[in-house]
């Protein structure tokens, strides 16, 4: 009966629009609607536009390997593709890592050539060839066509590496009218499938933005301390080069005119911060991890 | 924090409330019309099936068919019997007769009579001051004459008149007094047929006895009185018809039933099938006769809503352009629908397929019933999940597959009627009504839900959505709202300004709260 009195308690909150944290209507009205004009999206939202923008500005992005636009273009990435190993394919239009396939070593067997993928099988270049037909078609988006971006693999930082070995563990920064307002990192477990995705089971680990300390950690909303998985501490940890970190992350939220921005940022072991992808409309889960509302966050930037 | 309500937000806003409110005012005002008059109205579905054995012989069977007055109103009837019947209705005096004539009638020959009926409670009310009057025109002046049961000069009823002090004073206390002398009897579920005076001796009576002995009392106070015979109007089968009175008032019949104590008012599950000392079947004799009355009941929009020929009236225009009254209510109620999904998505905070897709399920529901709707879709929707996962196996492109998906919805839709039809599930078989679009958008959104978000998060996505489809199906099929909508077509800007207010509202979704409890339960402690 204790939850029931809690959520009673929650309920008598509802009508004030409390400053502990910011729910998503809130967030519409406020953040994304505030700050971002609707036909700005499309910058940020296609991968392929919003890469464009950003190396155009310096901001240090992952190597281009292919853009494969339109069924014809298929084959031409193929092509291309199938001299290459360690590489990731995206749609250009899709959220939540949703048509996101990452290959690693080429082989070349009996049928022809293949990949290596993080969970030890092949990925063969028939699959290759549909997936790629499948994106070009809008399968993972919103949109009647999309393109396929096919990037370099980026090779995280050994201090990431500590956080999650298999995969690829991202920051992500909330950027507000060009101040950095709240990060964190997040960090994949076996039961999000090796995705960095909280809502499916990731870490997320707060970051104080300021200093680049890791402050605490939870996964589906319940504070730990150890990667549930490795127990490697997730706590305490300085994150190398922070501040490097914060002025990609600026600078790329200053190539788009869009004013509330949730920067998406790996460190690669030797070419240090590296954007991934900029989102309109970064979630709230970030809250959750780091203990403070976005309304609270705000306050704190220097206007 | 307020919402930052913008001054045009807030002069929109007061427009869209301001003008349907003054279009309201001038209807009812001006234009007359009743919100009475628009409120659904149940409408009671009677079928009285009788049966005899004629043994080839000549014989015949009457009953009553309702007259429509003020109170209640025929909508339709029709009669089904043996070919060896002729079937005539004739008015006979007050009442109007239904009569079967048969002959070389065989046994167990049938006659059904089924009638709709509308009928409204009517009450009255009588001046305290009003006298009994000394005369009366003729036509209503044989209502005082005693009859064979009703034994108005017998000396145990002008007795009991005395006793009771109802021969004098005014007519409304004399009736009450007689009223509740009859109605103290004790009941007696007795078949057949009692006289007043026998009810009177025995101290008891049912239904027809109190009411015989209640004419009698009234006729001996000089209150014109009579017997009316009925049917109680409530689902289901049954053999049981009842009798009360009529006395006459001011010039007007009141009814009175002593039995379930209802003075001077009649409610709305009285159908009056006759008036007089009659019975209500008749037959030969030796014929065996049986009978049974099987009452149902469902809501239909007012009469007023459906004929009034006003230029703002909607069902009117739908009725010119020859478009069935289900589509009228599906396109009044969808934007109210809607409007029950936006408080479930922004306010619950409950996760759905879509913004509109709950409505329209809903509303396709309004066919098959909220019970098959929801059986239809998840039938649908698991057979597109268990199709879509084989296709996977061929590796088709996407629009290809999406077309097979919406094959497979055809033809699990057109196999679900099959089986209902089979299996006598006349819901079910309605399905084919479900418009594919939406079962198909549904299965679609499942299936994506399902490979991107995994299956917790696609089946919360599916009862949440099944869990809006019911609050916007109690909505949508609420007759009263579709009659007021119907009316008042611009209850519909009303809407539009709820939407607008909540297009502003920044407050935290229920769901929310418990998502951020922690941050929340912070402030309670700290």
């Amino acid at each position: 009966m204790k939850w029931l009195r809690d959520f009673g308690r929650l309920l008598g909150k509802h009508g004030e629009a409390t400053e502990a944290v910011v729910g998503m209507n809130r967030r519409n009205i406020e953040f994304v609607y505030q700050y971002n004009r609707r036909r700005d999206y499309p910058l940020v939202d296609d991968k392929v536009t919003c890469k464009t923008l950003l190396q155009q500005a310096g901001v240090p992005v992952a190597d281009t390997l292919a853009v494969c636009d339109g069924l014809f273009d298929v084959e031409r990435a193929l092509e291309v593709l199938s001299n290459e190993q360690d590489f990731v394919v995206k749609p250009a239009n899709s959220s939540g890592g949703n048509g996101i396939v990452v290959l690693g070593r080429r082989v070349e067997h009996a049928h022809g050539v293949g990949w290596e993928r993080h969970d030890g099988g092949t990925y063969t270049l028939e699959e290759l060839r549909t997936h790629l037909a499948n994106i070009v078609f809008g399968a993972f988006g919103y949109h009647l066509s999309d393109r396929a971006l096919i990037e370099r693999k980026l090779e995280p930082h050994p201090v990431l590496r500590e956080f999650w070995p298999s995969g690829v563990c991202d920051l992500r920064v909330i950027v507000c009218q060009g101040e950095p307002m709240l990060a964190m990192l997040r960090v994949p477990t076996r039961r999000s499938a090796g995705k960095a995705n909280l809502h499916q089971g990731g870490v997320g680990v707060a970051v104080d933005v300021s200093t680049g300390h890791t402050r605490r950690a939870s996964m589906r909303g319940v504070a730990i301390e150890h990667h549930p998985e490795t127990g490697k501490p997730l706590i305490g940890i300085q994150l190398p080069g922070w501040q490097e970190v914060v002025q990609v992350a600026l600078r790329s939220a200053s190539t788009v005119p869009l004013g509330y921005l949730g920067v998406d940022v790996v460190l690669d072991a030797e070419r240090g911060p590296m954007v991934l992808e900029l989102n309109a409309r970064p979630g709230l889960e970030i809250q959750n991890v780091n203990g403070i509302s976005l309304a609270e966050a705000r306050t704190r930037v220097p206007a | 924090m307020k919402s930052p309500l913008s001054y045009t937000n807030v002069v929109v806003t007061a427009l869209l409330v301001a003008v349907p409110l003054a279009l309201i005012g001038y209807k009812v005002g001006f234009l007359g019309y009743r919100l009475g008059d628009l409120l659904p109205r149940t409408e009671h579905r009677v079928a009285v099936k009788m049966k005899l054995d004629g043994d080839r012989g000549r014989v015949s069977a009457r009953t009553f068919l309702p007259l429509s007055d003020e109170r209640q109103q025929l909508t339709e009837h029709e009669q089904a019997s043996d070919p060896s019947f002729r079937f005539v209705t004739e008015t006979e005096g007050l009442n109007r007769t239904a009569r079967w004539n048969g002959t070389s009638v065989p046994d167990a020959a049938s006659m059904s009579l089924n009638y709709a009926v509308l009928v409204r409670a009517a009450e009255y009310s009588i001046s305290d001051t009003l006298a009994v009057p000394d005369t009366y025109p003729e036509s209503v002046a044989r209502y005082l004459r005693p009859t064979e049961y009703v034994q108005v000069d017998d000396p145990e009823v002008q007795s009991q008149l005395r006793e009771l002090g109802a021969t004098s004073g005014p007519l409304v206390s004399r009736l009450r007094s007689i009223f509740d002398f009859t109605s103290g009897l004790r009941g007696r579920a007795f078949k057949g047929t009692t006289d007043a005076v026998t009810a009177l001796r025995l101290g008891e009576a049912s239904c027809n006895g109190k009411s015989r002995l209640f004419v009698a009392l009234a006729r001996g106070a000089g209150i014109p009185s009579r017997l009316v015979g009925g049917l109680i109007l409530d689902d289901g089968t049954k053999r049981t018809t009842h009798q009360w009175v009529e006395s006459y008032v001011g010039g007007h019949w009141v009814p009175f039933d002593p039995t379930n104590d209802h003075f001077a008012e009649l409610p709305t599950n009285y159908l009056v099938l006759y008036r007089g000392d009659e019975a209500m079947f008749v037959h030969s004799s030796d014929v065996n006769f049986d009978y049974s009355y099987t009452i149902s009941s469902r809501l239909v929009p007012a009469p007023r809503v459906v004929e009034g020929a006003s230029a703002f009236n909607v069902w009117s225009l739908f009725e010119r352009l020859g478009l069935p009254f289900s589509l009228l209510r599906t396109v009044l109620m969808l934007p109210i629908g809607a409007l029950i999904v936006v408080l479930f998505r922004n306010v619950v905070g409950m996760p759905t397929f879509g913004t509109f897709l709950p409505a329209l399920i809903a509303a396709a529901a309004g066919e098959t019933g909220l019970f098959w709707g929801v059986v239809s879709i998840v039938i649908v929707v698991a057979a597109v999940v268990i199709a879509r996962q084989g296709i996977q196996a061929l590796r088709l492109l996407h629009s290809p597959t999406l077309a097979i998906l919406l094959s497979v919805v055809v033809l699990t839709m057109l196999g679900m009627s099959l089986a209902a039809e089979q299996l006598g599930l006349s819901e079910l078989a309605r399905v084919s009504y479900f418009p594919i679009a939406v079962m198909a958008i549904a299965s679609e959104r499942f299936y994506l839900a399902l490979v991107e978000q995994g299956s917790t998060s696609a089946l919360k996505q599916m009862m949440g959505t099944l869990l809006v489809v019911l609050g916007c199906y109690a909505v949508m099929n609420s007759l009263a709202l579709q009659a007021l909508v119907g009316g008042f077509p611009e209850v519909l800007l009303l809407v539009v300004a709820a939407n607008v207010y909540l297009g502003r509202w920044i407050g935290m979704r229920l769901l929310e709260l418990w998502r951020f409890r922690s941050l929340l339960g912070q402030r309670v402690t700290a």
